[in-house]
């Protein structure tokens, strides 16, 4: 008896008998030929004369279809330089930055996220701006250099221009008899609007309330604090708010919650509004200001309108403010890649074309005249969002912080407090203070 | 005794009568020690490059402060001291005890149900097996967050349901008391997957012990007890200890479901997600180094305990 | 004492128990279970076909407003027909299968049979590599990698696969293997087989139903990883399809959930195919083999 291991028994057969054996050996080579292969796909060979730079940012798919667009027209205007174009969503984004500065493998321009432009500064991820041929600074004056710089130095570049505003329903608002009140009129403070809201939910007949919960969206809680002199951030990186004007900003947003003139948190499904959800059932929204031009998108039944925010007698002044979202160049970029990188950032902040093929989804843009030139080509929502932008711009207004190294949990940590104030029943001065507590710790920390 | 063809002359020889046991089995052992090796050559290439590099790397920084923008700097006990008083951390250790200590038992449950209904013979078996095991292929898909909402949302099919009887719900995703218990939901919809290889592990149970049984007037409950049941254990046993450690280990379907927040109010903090924040958004690798060791530790001991368990019931074939 | 191990074909499964015919109870509760099971699902086909901005504010299974939008926008949104993403996602999972399969049935044979010094230690060490969080090891191995300039490229995806890496696999083929009755390999040894051989010649055919199951699972946990292939595929070309799904949705305004779901739906198909063909396996079982 010698090898009959296996063989086939009369009238049965072996489940792997030789052809599926063989199929096995030819499948173990295969894979390991396709792996290869494969291992060593996709990297493409550039060409001698090309500089490639790469270029991350985030948003939706229609973001990146238009950004893929604007990218490559500024490609076939220069042959020289070829863009990898490196996109995910917001959280993915993050997620990924974080591995590539582990490694030391950020692409050559990328977005800053808004809590990590100090963090991220210390740790000396950007490159000086100012010094870049290609990159041209004129139509900018001084004054607005100024606000661009961090402690000083001029190494990011905003890639628009956000301001907090009062979103409505401009639909709703005529079906139910309202009236929002301008910004001059006199009647837009924090007390009447309060006012207005409860008097809203209460009287329309279509079962709509006046505004979503909404008390952790960053940009209008600081709109708040500087209006009381206050601000989110000083200028020594620590806490610039007091626990008084963060309780009294619970309050407001309480007062109104339980006086039902705001979605449940179980209606809005958190304590940060989902619009989709949310947008039907609400006057207003409280909001960055481009961000209309997507929300708008949602509901194309109706039509919507913007407020600068509400404020109240005794506001000091100079409290209107422009929050930027900036981009950067990234501090260990190739030598010979600089000018290409200064080309492309010139394109994109001065050239009005690059907006035009983008659309104003980041906001208004940074250069004054890109900004005239683009009220040809902007839309009716993004007309508004431009007026007010302008206004604001035109205000004068203090200075600014970014938020400090160790902070860039803050937004997180205040979505827990409003947990345990409106799910938890916490006291709200109590809730607030463990806020300040918890936030002021990781600045420490991160000393 | 054994007759072998010496290859060379083609000649018939009588192997020498049996020689003494201990230096054949040495031999055995000898080549089953050369063979293993071979065998476990790609594992090991693996375990070294792949695994064993980042571990150490991880369990040095476990002991470090180390923020990803500079280099880590020692500091000893520092992190383990940090989460005896961390409030979170206790919060994650009870949102994932109690995780695991309700949806594995339950899931496993369903799953072994299922397959024991499923193997006995059903017309249109592939398409129950099939429908069963689809919710599992979604289960940690970008969709399934805007999928729980749509049946535990505010407006969900629950509450619609509940609204039939006049009931009026609130969403159970907001809520601190249910948040988790939708995830355990959640992963007990996806019971397909170890549904799938108890049916394997059915599968592999020999028709003929069912036939003697049958000849010897065993019915049905009894041939599950005495046959199917046992010659599953070990299948059982591996179900139940990597369900376990998966369960120790969930992430995508907290952070997707809580929007990586672990809400509200730390009801869905799975550990793993915990880890997550501490590493990815806060920059406190070090920390999370040490929460990922200490998270190691507890599945080790378990899945020790598991072990020794399971010379109690677990029966193998090659005794 | 040589068993044989008979091999029930489709028909012959209603043997292994009392003839019991099927009856209507049965089958009305296991579907009930199963429509309880796939509501969501059916949910996520029903909300394909609605229009963007309908998606969130209409609950309920029946549309109001039938499109194909979400599929023609969804299909070439990332600048390329979304079937681009599909052969990516093929190529990885179809690597990954292979790898798996080799490489862990190697190791599992060698820890489930063999004798060995070191195989209490590989043993534990396989576990325990089971047990490790694995946002701890991401940054030490993309710094790794990253360093061999493998970004960007399907190495770091693919090599540890052929290296034994999924110890999940090892086990459940440990497990698998246990089952099978040593006096197979007693009874071959004796004839003079080799650990090779028996491996080949008894151990594998007698695996079957593990190898067919690592096959599915390989399969569907490959296609749907999301957040390796993030880390070292930033390229678009290179993207797998749960790459591509992230990017129809923007987290901070909730858009393209329409397209999501198509696209989601799309992406299932392939999965649903190849665990029908690969059931068909399972079924098959054991055949026979025979000892004389």
């Amino acid at each position: 008896m010698g090898g009959a291991i296996g063989s086939a028994e009369p009238g049965g057969n072996t489940t792997m008998g030789k052809t599926d054996r063989r199929g096995f050996l030819k499948l173990t080579a295969a894979g390991a030929i396709g792996a290869a292969s494969l291992t060593f796909g996709g990297r493409a060979a550039t060409a001698q004369d090309q500089v490639t730079i790469r270029y991350g940012w985030w948003g939706g798919t229609e973001r990146q279809q238009s950004y893929t667009a604007a990218l490559e027209e500024f490609e076939a205007a220069n042959p020289g330089i070829k863009i990898e174009k490196e996109f995910a969503d917001y959280d993915a984004f993050q997620e990924r930055m974080t591995t590539q500065m582990a490694a030391g493998d950020v692409p050559e321009i990328f977005w800053i996220a808004s809590p990590q432009v100090l963090t991220y500064e210390k740790a000396g991820l950007y490159r000086q701006l100012d010094d870049i041929p290609t990159l041209d600074l004129s139509d900018f004056t001084e004054e607005i250099l100024e606000t661009i710089r961090i402690n000083g130095t001029l190494n990011t570049m905003p890639n628009g221009v956000f301001v907090p505003v009062i979103r409505y329903n401009e639909t709703f608002a005529q079906e139910d008899g309202v009236e929002i009140p301008t910004e001059d009129s006199g009647n837009w403070t924090w007390e009447s609007f309060q006012q207005l809201l409860i008097d809203y939910t209460n009287d329309n007949a279509n079962g709509r309330v006046g505004s979503t919960y909404n008390p952790t969206h960053d940009l209008t809680f600081e709109a708040y604090l500087r209006q009381r002199g206050e601000q989110l951030w000083t200028e020594d990186g620590q806490i610039g708010f007091t626990v008084d004007s963060l309780a009294e900003w619970f309050n407001w947003w309480e007062t109104l919650r339980e006086a039902g003139a705001t979605l449940s948190v179980s209606e809005q499904e958190g304590v940060s509004p989902d619009w989709q959800l949310a947008g039907d059932k609400v006057l207003v929204n409280f909001n960055n200001s481009n961000h209309i031009i997507d929300d708008a998108k949602a509901f194309p039944d109706y039509t919507f309108k913007m407020r600068a925010m509400p404020v109240s007698e005794g506001a000091v002044e100079g409290h209107k403010y422009l929050y930027y979202p900036r981009m950067a160049i990234y501090q260990k970029i190739a030598e010979d890649k600089v000018e290409a990188a200064g080309s492309v950032v010139n394109y994109i902040i001065n050239d009005a074309s690059f907006v035009r093929t983008t659309g104003l989804t980041m906001g208004a843009p940074i250069n004054p005249r890109v900004r005239q030139e683009a009220v040809e080509f902007a839309s009716d929502d993004e007309k508004e969002m431009l007026r007010i932008v302008e206004a604001d711009a035109a205000a004068q207004r203090n200075p600014r912080y970014e938020a400090p190294a160790g902070s860039n949990n803050w937004r997180t940590v205040m979505v827990r407090t409003a947990e345990e104030i409106t799910l938890g029943g916490a006291d709200i001065r109590e809730a607030s203070q463990r806020m300040i507590d918890e936030v002021a710790a990781e600045i420490e920390r991160a000393r | 005794m054994s007759a072998t063809v010496d290859k060379t002359s083609g000649r018939r020889q009588e192997s020498l009568p049996a020689a003494p046991i201990a230096s054949k089995r040495r031999r055995r052992l000898g080549r089953q020690e050369g063979a293993a090796h071979v065998f476990m050559t790609p594992w090991l290439l693996g375990f070294v490059f792949v695994t064993a590099v980042p571990l150490f790397a991880s369990l040095y920084l476990a002991f470090t402060d180390y923020n990803i923008l500079y280099s880590p700097e020692f500091t000893g006990l520092e992190n383990f001291r940090r989460m005896v008083d961390d409030y979170r951390f206790w919060d994650a250790v009870g949102v994932t005890i109690r995780y695991v200590v309700v949806s594995v038992p339950l899931q496993l449950a369903f799953a072994l149900l299922l397959a024991v209904v499923l193997d006995r013979g059903i017309s249109g078996l592939p398409f129950y097996r099939g429908g069963y095991y689809l919710p599992s292929l979604l289960g940690s898909s970008i969709a399934v967050s805007v999928l729980w909402r749509e049946v535990f949302g505010h407006s969900g099919l629950i509450n619609q349901v509940l609204g039939l009887f006049g009931i009026e719900g609130q969403s159970w995703l907001q809520n601190p008391t249910t948040a988790l218990g939708t995830l355990i939901v959640l992963n007990v919809w996806t019971f397909g997957s170890p549904m799938v290889i108890f049916l394997a592990g059915l599968r592999q149970i020999p028709a003929d012990l069912y036939e003697a049984a049958k000849v010897d007037g065993a019915g049905t409950w009894r041939q599950f007890l005495n046959i199917t049941l046992p010659m599953l254990t070990p299948i059982i046993f591996f179900n139940l200890v990597l369900q376990t450690i998966g369960a120790f280990q969930t992430f995508n379907q907290a952070y997707i479901i809580s929007g990586g927040t672990g809400g509200p109010l730390n009801s869905t903090l799975f550990y793993t997600l915990y880890i997550y924040q501490q590493g990815f958004v806060s920059f406190n690798m070090g920390y999370a180094s040490a929460l990922a060791w200490v998270l190691m530790l507890a599945i080790a001991i378990v899945t020790a305990i598991h072990f020794l368990l399971s010379k109690y019931w677990v029966h193998y074939g090659d005794d | 004492m040589a068993r044989s191990i008979a091999a029930p074909a489709e028909g012959s499964i209603r043997q292994r128990w009392q003839n019991r015919p099927d009856n209507l109870i049965k089958h009305a509760i296991l579907l009930l279970f199963l429509l309880v099971m796939v509501y969501p699902l059916l949910w996520m086909v029903a909300s394909a076909f609605k229009p963007g901005h309908l998606v969130l504010t209409e609950p309920g299974l029946i549309p109001s407003e039938v499109t194909l939008d979400n599929f023609r926008k969804g299909w070439n949104a990332l600048g390329r027909p979304f079937s681009w993403f599909f052969l990516n996602s093929f190529l990885i999972t179809i690597g990954s299968i292979i790898g798996n399969l080799v490489s862990c049935s190697l190791a599992a044979y060698a820890l489930a049979r063999l004798d060995f010094r070191m195989r209490r230690l590989y043993f534990a060490v396989t576990l325990a590599s089971v047990m490790l969080p694995f946002h701890v090891l991401v940054i030490p191995q993309y710094i790794f990698f990253s360093k061999l300039d493998l970004v960007n490229t399907y190495f770091p995806l693919l090599v540890p696969k052929f290296l034994a890496t999924d110890a999940f696999f090892i086990f459940l083929m440990v497990q698998f293997i246990r089952t099978i009755p040593r006096d197979l390999d007693r009874a071959a040894m004796l004839d003079g087989a080799s650990p090779y051989r028996i491996f080949w010649d008894i151990i594998l055919p007698l695996m079957r139903p593990a190898l067919v199951t690592t096959t599915i699972f390989t399969f569907i946990w490959t296609w749907n990883d999301f957040f390796v292939p993030l880390l070292y595929i930033t390229k678009t070309h290179l993207y797998t399809v749960p790459l591509a799904l992230n990017s129809l949705v923007d987290s901070e305004s909730q858009q393209g959930v329409g397209l999501l779901f198509a696209m989601s739906l799309l992406s299932l198909l392939p999965i649903l195919v190849v665990f029908t063909v690969a059931q068909r396996y399972l079924i098959r079982g054991i055949a026979t083999t025979g000892l004389k």
